[in-house]
């Protein structure tokens, strides 16, 4: 256990994989606002859906958004550098978990992971090798910390990659390759391996290879022989999820993090051949050699603080995707605890939703029509989803009211196909979506999913 | 260990099977299930230009029309000019699926579609004479509504109608802004048919382009399908029956907002955007000729029941909506439920294309990062 704790060792790897993730950061942040989506999704739209609890966060207007992204995009630099490092990881965490609680609408699982990471380097000195911060101030480098500030991120890595493949242990996925099935073939016009996608077996092959890949990856990556391999097999496959699947920055920033796995020599290789390219750091690395051999030590006040937050942390790690066993019904159907569980790329789900409208005072029944309302992209996200549906309710009530229509009844036609399943009613339309109350409770108001829905792909 | 050995060994023969797969040229096998740059040849070559095509003929034909009417303004000549815009308006059904591209750079929908026109202010920009046609606050007062307002007015008789463009205060300016409009109307249509064609900016090679026949936001795909189902539902079901019946504006049926609200031939309009989208539906030319489209795609994905369950519905709608008489607006007046109905008809539609069919052929209609959760 001490070794794997409090034992010193090189700091290397931890600083190595602090620059890595700051630079992919300032790619992400520099990625999101060229591609406009700081105003597609944070300026243009009228209405956010907010999490739970979390009502209070509001995008902050034209400005404020920009200046938020530079914000994070200056404090992602300052990590990479290590510059200011404490204070750049603070902001970034920050920032970054600010703009994700916005509207979950824009809720990926690669960005929830960001933020956990960002939270464990605010915890870490992550800074004192290898950084710009040890050559403003010599006195801060070390040549080691204590084994635990490596290893948690280890802990992290591991526990997205076997819970993303434990999700992938159900029937849909195993034994019929859905979505896989779906969404191969639609990538048949790729180059290098699109011919092979049409065919079925394929999709077998990926969705059992896939649920190997996750449930076995962090050991493989954490045993010295297999490693190499197991590197090579983490490229191979982020790099097939990034080709077929519209994913964003998510295979780089796992490609870069699992090196973390790998030996102290090999971090120190890294960083050495980086310094050779930048002649100040040599000079500098020879003036602090003194006390670079000192140890880390944390005093008695914040020891026990830190061991606090990182069990309650590695707790909640554990148990916050199984809190969908707490609901009643399929979960991919009800999406009661679905969302940070890392389940990821699992169902094909999409559906169309319609709200009508009753005014008791004047006997009008009308429907709603969305897309003055919500952007494109809201309104598919929404659709297959039963708190969203809710919150748009609330929403629309809000603005009845606004005009004047004090106590109207807004009900929620969702026809909805999950893994090529005929589309069905994914709430109940009979129910009074403004009488219902938020919540994490049971919403009993969702349609009990049918295990015998036919499917259009096998009609049966 | 030699277990996990093996597994990883078959791991990376994946990996390296994929690799070496890349040695290898590209060529069409005929594993592939479904052809879907043939499908996006048919779209492009027999569906997508012939109906530009027919509408720039078309809108051809108004614009003499309208220039023989100004020449010689007579009941005879305003009979002729009617004639051609009714047949530009039908032929504007079949081409208002396709708002991507081009046409959607060009706003071609905004600028030659947006009802109910606004009377007040086009009898104000012919009073003052000083409009520019193309600004943001002009479209409601501009394209076909406009042009439909102006050469059948409201509850005029035909010699009425002659007398506003020769006898009446400012019949000059109103011929002028007739002429504008139709000019107007005009430049947009040459404006996307020019950009489309290989002889113009060449669009058809860059929805043909192999870098676009995926199936992403930006693919050819992609654009096609999201054009075509935004269409159907905002301006088809909505606008042309949705709104007008009541069911989308606050339960109160509002017979103005119809599309050829002074023509009366709203009924008729919508009959022939459906009739176009099942065309597109099915990959069908304006000659009935079938070629590869997304029927034929459900079916080789393996969903051919859900192909017919599309086909079916969209045929229980053109019934509905063959139920129906001209002038719209009358008929939600005296006799609301029927028009209901067909709007009820034409959302099943909505359901099928917009989740059932993107689902199964693995359309994405979002344009951001996505994890599928």
């Amino acid at each position: 256990m001490e070794k794997y704790l409090t034992q010193q060792t090189s700091i290397a790897p931890l600083a190595v994989f602090r620059a890595l993730f700051g630079f992919i950061m300032l790619v992400s942040v520099i990625r999101f606002v060229a591609n406009g989506w700081v105003y597609d999704l944070y300026i243009k739209p009228d209405y956010f859906f907010t999490f739970y609890g979390f009502d209070w966060v509001a995008p902050l207007g034209e400005f404020g958004m920009y200046a938020l992204f530079f914000v994070m995009g200056l404090a992602a630099l300052g990590i990479m550098l290590g510059s200011f490092y404490r204070l750049a990881a603070v902001l970034f965490f920050l920032s970054f978990t600010y703009v994700e609680l916005i509207d979950k609408t824009n809720y990926l699982n690669h960005y929830y992971f960001v933020s956990i990471i960002s939270f464990l380097l605010t915890l870490v000195p992550a800074h004192r090798s290898f950084s710009i911060d040890t050559i403003r101030k010599p006195s801060l480098k070390r040549e080691t910390v204590p084994a635990w500030m490596v290893n948690i991120f280890k802990l992290q890595l591991g526990i997205v990659y076997f819970y993303a493949g434990a999700a992938k242990l159900n029937p849909d996925w195993l034994f019929n390759a859905m979505p896989l099935k779906i969404w191969l073939p639609a990538n048949s016009h790729l180059p290098v391996i699109g011919e092979l996608l049409n065919y079925e077996i394929s999709a077998y092959i990926f969705s059992w290879a896939g649920t190997v890949y996750d449930l076995t990856i962090a050991f493989f990556l954490l045993y010295r022989p297999t490693r190499i391999w197991a590197y090579i097999s983490v490229i191979v496959f982020h790099m097939l999820t990034y080709f077929l699947f519209q994913i964003g920055m998510f295979p780089f920033i796992m490609i870069l993090s699992t090196l973390i796995f790998f030996s102290p020599e090999f971090h120190k290789n890294i960083i050495q051949k980086v310094q050779k390219l930048g002649t100040f750091f040599k000079l500098n690395q020879k003036e602090a050699g003194a006390q670079s051999s000192k140890k880390i030590t944390l005093s008695k006040k914040t020891h026990p603080i830190l061991a606090g937050i990182l069990i309650l942390h590695f707790i909640l790690q554990l148990l916050v995707p199984l809190r969908f066993t707490l609901y009643p019904g399929n979960l991919f159907w009800t999406e009661q605890g679905y969302r940070f569980s890392w389940r990821v790329m699992l169902m094909e789900k999409a559906g169309h939703a319609t709200f009508h409208v009753h005014n008791p005072k004047t006997g009008k029944n009308w429907q709603v029509s969305n897309w003055k309302h919500l952007s494109p992209y809201q309104e598919k996200m929404m659709a297959t989803q039963p708190d969203m549906i809710l919150q748009f309710a609330h929403h629309l009530e809000k603005k009845y009211k606004q005009k004047g229509m004090d106590d109207v009844e807004i009900r929620a036609e969702s026809f909805v196909t999950l893994n090529g399943r005929r589309s069905t009613l994914l709430v109940d339309p009979d129910v009074d979506l403004t009488e219902i109350e938020r919540g994490f409770t049971h919403k009993d108001w969702i349609t009990p999913y049918n295990e015998n829905q036919t499917n259009w792909f096998t009609n049966n | 260990m030699k277990k996990f050995n093996h597994i990883l060994f078959f791991v990376l023969l994946l990996g390296s099977v994929t690799l070496l797969s890349s040695c290898k040229s590209n060529t069409d096998s005929e594993d592939s299930n479904f052809d879907r740059p043939k499908m996006l040849k048919n779209y492009s070559e027999n569906v997508i230009l012939p109906a530009y095509n027919m509408l720039q003929d078309s809108v051809d034909q108004l614009n003499s029309s309208a220039t023989t009417f100004s020449n010689t303004p007579n009941t005879q000549n305003l009979e002729v000019l009617q004639q051609s815009l009714k047949g530009a308006r039908l032929a504007w059904q079949n081409a208002s699926l396709f708002e991507f591209g081009p046409a959607e750079m060009q706003l071609l929908r905004t600028s030659l579609n947006t009802y109910p026109t606004d009377t007040t202010k086009i009898n104000d920009n012919i009073n003052s004479g000083n409009y520019s046609l193309g600004s943001l606050d002009n479209q409601d007062a501009v394209g076909f509504p406009a042009v439909g307002f102006l050469v059948y007015g409201d509850n005029k008789t035909d010699s009425e109608i002659v007398s506003q463009f020769t006898n009446e205060t400012n019949a000059q300016n109103r011929m002028d802004y007739l002429l504008d409009n139709i000019a107007f109307i005009k430049e947009n249509v040459d404006a996307v048919v020019t950009k489309w064609k290989a002889d113009g900016d060449n669009y058809a090679s860059t929805f043909l382009s192999e870098e676009n026949s995926g199936t992403d936001i930006g693919s050819s795909m992609g654009m096609l399908i999201n054009a075509m189902v935004l269409h159907y539902e905002r301006f088809l079901r909505d606008g042309k029956i949705g709104i007008p019946s009541g069911v989308r504006s606050a339960g109160i049926p509002r017979p103005s907002t119809t599309e050829a609200l002074y023509g009366g031939y709203s009924v008729e309009l919508a009959i022939e955007n459906m009739q176009a989208f099942k065309r597109l539906y099915l990959g069908i030319d304006l000659n009935s000729n079938d070629g590869l489209g997304l029927q034929e795609n459900l079916d080789a994905v393996g969903t051919a029941t859900l192909a017919d369950e599309i086909e079916t519905n969209i045929d229980q709608s053109l019934d509905k909506l063959n139920a129906l008489n001209d002038p719209l607006s009358q008929q939600v007046d005296s006799n609301n439920d029927p028009v209901v109905e067909a709007f009820q008809a034409m959302q099943k539609v909505v359901t099928l294309v917009k989740a059932d069919m993107t689902s199964a052929l693995g359309i994405t209609i979002t344009y951001q990062d996505n994890d599928g959760d």
